[in-house]
């Protein structure tokens, strides 16, 4: 049944963009119009196959993963090459697939430096972030998620602005501290969730694993004694919580929450506009799709147990986000700490653990991805005519630059979650759930403020910046968009349009996801357990494909090779050329 | 009537690698006195090929089954033998490497490279050493042929002071190390590694104290040679005056043969005591080594001491995975477990043939980096900056992405290997350890050694930065150019990454290392 399309194309998406890099190296350095070119083209051939990859996902099939490809990799640590999408990640790969082009469209004449170079960091970035949402084997997740820090990094550092090394550092080694975490407690699941011999990267084996572990430790949490538990329970028991805040510390520095986010700012301001709609787009993505697809499905127990510190600090940053946002002169600090209040809303719906909530938690991911990033590029188009970052520097502006005025309302329409625009469907959503769910009626009116406030900050900005008189005689000469930026910001507005007025095609692709996460994360949650329940949530993947040769057997049986084994040895073509051994 | 043991020939076949180095180091002195070319690059390439066949060889011989070699004096083991291929890959890039160094200073000699061959003729021998006179006699021949290589290049007082703090304190450790041995012996009357296991229990019934002694002076001699905390003071003055790629050749090379040599005979010396002293002393140096290592690592403005430094780090990591072979059997999953103790997930695991695994593929991965990291110092030292003093101050990497992007992709690769960021071999090679020591319940140790390697960012990012992210200086020479030392980065870089990505057949063949005679 399954074409070799359908088992191919994901290698498409993630490698094309690999594939035009190499194209790019043989350029030469001076071509700068040749590098542009094919960069664009090999965006739009990603951008291609992120668009087949889709109509060859079907949003109501009964398999949780789709698209599925496996290859053996390491095979001594059980780590595979397995890639493939459910609904969440279909959506995020066709965010970073649109995002692409653009924003080598919004670059094309605002780097002149070592282009060459440039447009490689792109295109490898572009791979890393496909590679780490397509990746069902949790270790090439790990490998990819680490790889896009390099070429963001560089983004950062080179092209950046005045305190540009600083702002790289920071943001690699931020990053890092996280990671490297995340990776002992990966190494950690990974000797719990299986017996030795069986042990896996693999996210199947990793969650099904520690399902039954996971309801042991419910239950005997439950019963308040867990000195009875079998081996595996009581290690989860005991190092659980932690290997969840361990997951959760790599995520929540990614998302960026309160209070790890402090590197956000200082990244945007100083990112190239490629770099900040990025890191915007789908970088911060990787931390509330981690937290969605890892930390708390592995850990459904401790997850709950911090529910409410974890929706405490997404409240917190929320509202301190916005609070931030209405003290900034800087506009991309601005537009940065609002990502915070954004994220909030994503990582408290998340944990409201009620359907909408996580509805509406992945949908402002989307969300957040097109009207940040949006709001990026048009600012990048701005910053690129004036070189200035200050809402002092501007006034005036919608008189002089009317069709960017338009654009930049919209996209703050969206931001400012007006009915009709994408960001009312997301944050409504969030606000639904977190009501409805088991945290305080606090969190909620407090998130509904974030609403109020960041209607406050934006539209503050707008007035400074765009109404009332030219105050800088500079600003009289700046001309309005050409042909190249209206193209680039068109698919955005056209997006923050179509998910806001007909969310539901979207809805669709999200609802399997979330009804499978609220499942693992209710998993255990108290009630009389079925096995009916291991059923719903288990998680089913394609078997690693067999060997190709007859590989050695255990090293203690092998027969010695006369001569220098070159690959694989057949024990039974060894066995021939020494008849001696026994 | 003495009685001569019969050897048969296949006895001969764990010291055959070592055998062909002595054989091709002897063939370059001789061609020093015979065949005095101007143009000496063709020595490099004996050194090379010397290197090249022996490791083969020396990768035939690991497949052999483990087993007690003349006598018992020596052991032909797949753990021995990858070590010696690796010193074998060592020293061939490093005289790749030294062939274009020395040709800009005119200090080409046969000499240098015969030396490099009897080193690494030492690392090979120190491998496969059963026995402590055995050992010890190797260990003198690999110290003796680098304390000359250090002081090889005999300008100004940097070198002689290098040579002369190397000799004195690698005097110190070997002494140490002899007493040791001798107390051992007193204790025991045996000096093979294999007896002694056997001996040791009945030795600690009566003599307890003597073989505690015994045994914290062997711990101590190795620690001065795999430049452990607090035991590594004199490494950084060491790596900094030596030539540079006689630092690339010590920083693998010497370290790595030292460490096969540690783990040989600690698996013989716990036996009979008191399981919690050597993991609690274990578990002390790694912490201290990794930790140390990337603190002092950090304020270096000094490329080159910075990356000794950092090598002190690495031998941290390897004690990690040093320490999981020693995690005393008692411990319980619900121990409690500071930093130094060890709580196994799920009861005690039998870790060993994973962490011999590690630890070689480590070695492997810091071999091919490290030696492509001082390989690009070399590249781009200049002769005239010696006198100055500021050789290898970061300032000189400025803007190398404009001025060399190879070598400046290829120096962030290391870095970034260094650093232990996938997808490089350095990030395996520290997977692999780390889940050795968490299988073994070193959780909390584990978490430190990550933390470290933060730390440790922090400085190879700083190097990252200044080749890609500073002007390059208006005066910036032009660098000298040799094909020995591009062919030497090229091999190390490629290997960095693509052992980063596949390293399949290599992590596979690793996995015979298991097999560690007696372990």
């Amino acid at each position: 049944m399954t074409s070799i399309y359908e088992t191919r194309v994901l290698n498409a998406v993630i490698f094309a963009p690999l594939f035009f890099a190499a194209l790019v190296m043989f350029l030469p350095k001076n071509e700068k119009g040749q590098i542009r070119g094919v960069t664009l083209a090999g965006m739009l051939v990603n951008l291609a196959t992120c668009v087949w990859a889709w109509t060859r996902f079907m949003p109501r099939s009964v398999d949780e993963f789709q698209l599925e490809y496996r290859l053996r990799w390491i095979d001594e640590l059980g780590i595979s090459y397995h890639i493939g999408v459910d609904g969440l990640a279909m959506t995020l790969v066709l965010l970073t697939g649109v995002l692409g082009p653009l924003v080598v469209l919004a670059s094309w004449t605002f780097v002149d430096e070592r282009v060459k170079e440039f447009h490689l960091a792109l295109l490898v970035l572009q791979t890393a972030m496909l590679g780490a949402i397509c990746s069902l084997d949790v270790l090439l997740f790990y490998v990819f998620f680490e790889a896009m820090l390099i070429p963001m990094y560089l983004l950062i550092g080179v092209w950046g602005s005045e305190e540009r090394q600083m702002a790289a550092t920071k943001f690699f080694l931020y990053t890092l501290v996280g990671s490297l975490l995340l990776l002992v407690a990966l190494l950690a699941v990974y000797f719990l969730a299986a017996p030795a011999g069986q042990r896996s990267f693999d996210y199947a084996t990793l969650y099904n694993g520690l399902m039954s572990l996971n309801r042991e430790v419910a239950q005997c949490t439950a019963a308040g004694n867990c000195s009875a538990a079998s081996a595996g329970a009581a290690a989860l028991f005991r190092w659980g919580p932690l290997m969840f805040l361990a997951f959760s510390f790599a995520f929540a520095i990614k998302v960026p929450m309160f209070p790890v986010h402090t590197w956000l700012p200082d990244a945007h301001v100083q990112a190239p506009v490629a770099g900040s709609m990025i890191l915007a787009g789908v970088m911060l993505k990787m931390g509330t799709f981690g937290f969605w697809r890892f930390a708390v499905p592995l850990f459904p127990v401790a997850a709950r147990q911090y529910q409410v510190p974890i929706s405490l600090l997404a409240v917190i940053g929320i509202v301190y986000g916005a609070l931030m946002c209405l003290a900034q002169k800087d506009i991309k600090k601005l537009i940065a700490y609002s990502s915070v209040s954004h994220l909030g809303y994503c990582m408290l719906g998340m944990f409201a653990f009620t359907g909408e909530g996580a509805t509406g938690s992945a949908y402002q991911m989307l969300n957040h991805g097109v009207s940040t990033g949006a709001l990026f590029l048009l600012f990048g188009f701005l910053y690129e005519r004036r070189h200035a970052r200050l809402m002092a520097d501007y006034g005036g502006i919608a008189k002089v630059m009317p069709v960017f005025t338009a654009f930049f309302l919209i996209v703050t329409f969206s931001s400012i979650a007006v009915p009709g625009t994408n960001g009312f469907v997301g944050e409504f959503l969030v606000l639904l759930g977190t009501f409805k769910s088991s945290l305080p009626v606090a969190f909620g009116v407090f998130a509904a403020t974030g609403v109020v406030l960041g209607a406050a900050y934006m539209l503050w900005m707008v007035q400074k910046v765009f109404f009332g008189t030219v105050t800088h005689q500079e600003n009289l000469g700046l001309k309005d968009l050409g042909l190249r930026e209206v193209l680039a910001a068109v698919p955005l507005i056209l997006l923050i349009a179509v998910m806001g007025l007909r969310p539901q095609p979207f809805l669709d692709l999200l609802n399997p996801s979330t009804d499978r996460y609220l499942a693992r994360a209710q998993y255990a949650s108290g009630k009389a357990e079925a096995a009916s329940e291991d059923e719903r949530v288990r998680v089913t993947v394609i078997q690693l494909p067999p060997k190709l040769v007859v590989a050695q057997a255990a090293p203690a049986e092998l027969p010695t090779p006369r001569f220098l084994p070159v690959g694989r040895v057949v024990p039974a073509a060894a066995a021939a050329l020494n008849p001696q051994t026994p | 009537m003495l009685t001569t043991p019969h050897f048969p020939l296949s006895e001969f076949m764990a010291v055959l690698p070592a055998a062909m180095l002595v054989a091709g180091a002897i063939v370059l002195m001789l061609s020093e006195v015979f065949l005095s070319a101007a143009n000496r690059t063709y020595m490099a390439v004996i050194g090379l090929l010397t290197s090249a066949v022996a490791g083969l060889f020396a990768l035939n011989n690991a497949f052999e089954p483990a087993r007690l070699v003349l006598q018992g004096f020596a052991v032909l083991d797949p753990f021995s033998s990858f070590m010696t291929v690796m010193v074998c890959l060592g020293t061939g890039l490093a005289c790749l490497l030294a062939s274009g160094f020395l040709k800009h200073r005119n200090a080409e000699r046969g000499e240098f490279y015969a030396l490099m061959l009897f080193a690494a003729a030492g690392m090979s021998l120190l491998a496969l050493s059963n026995e402590f006179i055995t050992l010890f006699v190797n260990l003198e021949v690999l110290s003796v042929a680098t304390y000359a290589l250090t002081a090889f290049l005999r300008r100004g007082p940097r070198p002689a002071e290098a040579g002369f703090k190397y000799f004195i304190l690698g005097a110190f450790a070997a002494a140490l190390l002899l007493y040791g041995a001798a107390l051992l012996y007193g204790a025991t009357g045996t000096t093979r590694l294999s007896d002694l296991a056997q001996a040791l229990p009945g030795a600690m019934a009566t003599k307890a104290g003597l073989v505690y002694a015994g045994f914290g002076l062997v711990l101590a001699g190795f620690a001065f040679k795999v430049a452990a905390v607090p035991f590594h003071m004199w490494t950084p003055d060491v790596y900094e005056g030596a030539p540079t790629p006689v630092t690339a050749l010590m920083s693998v090379g010497v370290k790595a043969a030292a460490f096969v040599a540690l783990v040989r005979t600690f698996l013989a010396l716990v036996h009979g005591l008191d399981p919690q002293v050597p993991f609690t002393l274990f578990a002390l140096l790694a912490l201290l080594t990794m930790v140390a290592g990337n603190l002092l690592a950090m304020p270096q403005r000094n490329v080159k001491r910075m990356l000794a430094y950092s090598s002190i780090a690495h031998a941290g990591y390897l004690l990690l995975g040093v320490t999981a072979l020693f995690v005393p059997p008692t411990a319980q999953p619900g121990d409690a477990g500071g930093v130094l103790g060890a709580t196994p997930l799920l009861g005690n695991a039998a870790v060993n043939a994973s962490v011999y695994k590690g630890i070689l593929f480590y070695l492997l991965g810091y071999t091919v980096t490290s030696i492509g990291a001082f390989g690009t110092l070399a590249a781009i030292e200049r002769r005239e900056d010696e006198t100055r003093g500021n050789t290898w101050d970061l300032e000189r990497l400025a803007g190398l992405a404009q001025r060399q992007p190879g070598w400046a992709a290829a120096m962030a690769a290391f870095m970034l290997s260094l650093a232990g960021v996938p997808p490089t071999v350095g990030f395996l090679g520290k997977l692999f350890v780390f889940s050795a020591a968490i299988d073994a319940g070193l959780i909390w140790l584990a978490v430190v050694g990550v933390l470290a390697s933060v730390a440790g960012t922090y400085y190879y990012l700083r190097v990252v930065v200044y080749m890609f992210m500073r002007p390059a200086p208006a005066d910036a020479p032009a660098p000298f150019r040799h094909w020995t030392i591009e062919v030497a980065l090229v091999t190390s870089a490629v290997a960095t990454v693509a052992l980063g990505i596949v390293p399949g057949p290599v992590s596979e063949w690793l996995s015979r290392a298991g097999m560690v005679f007696g372990g």
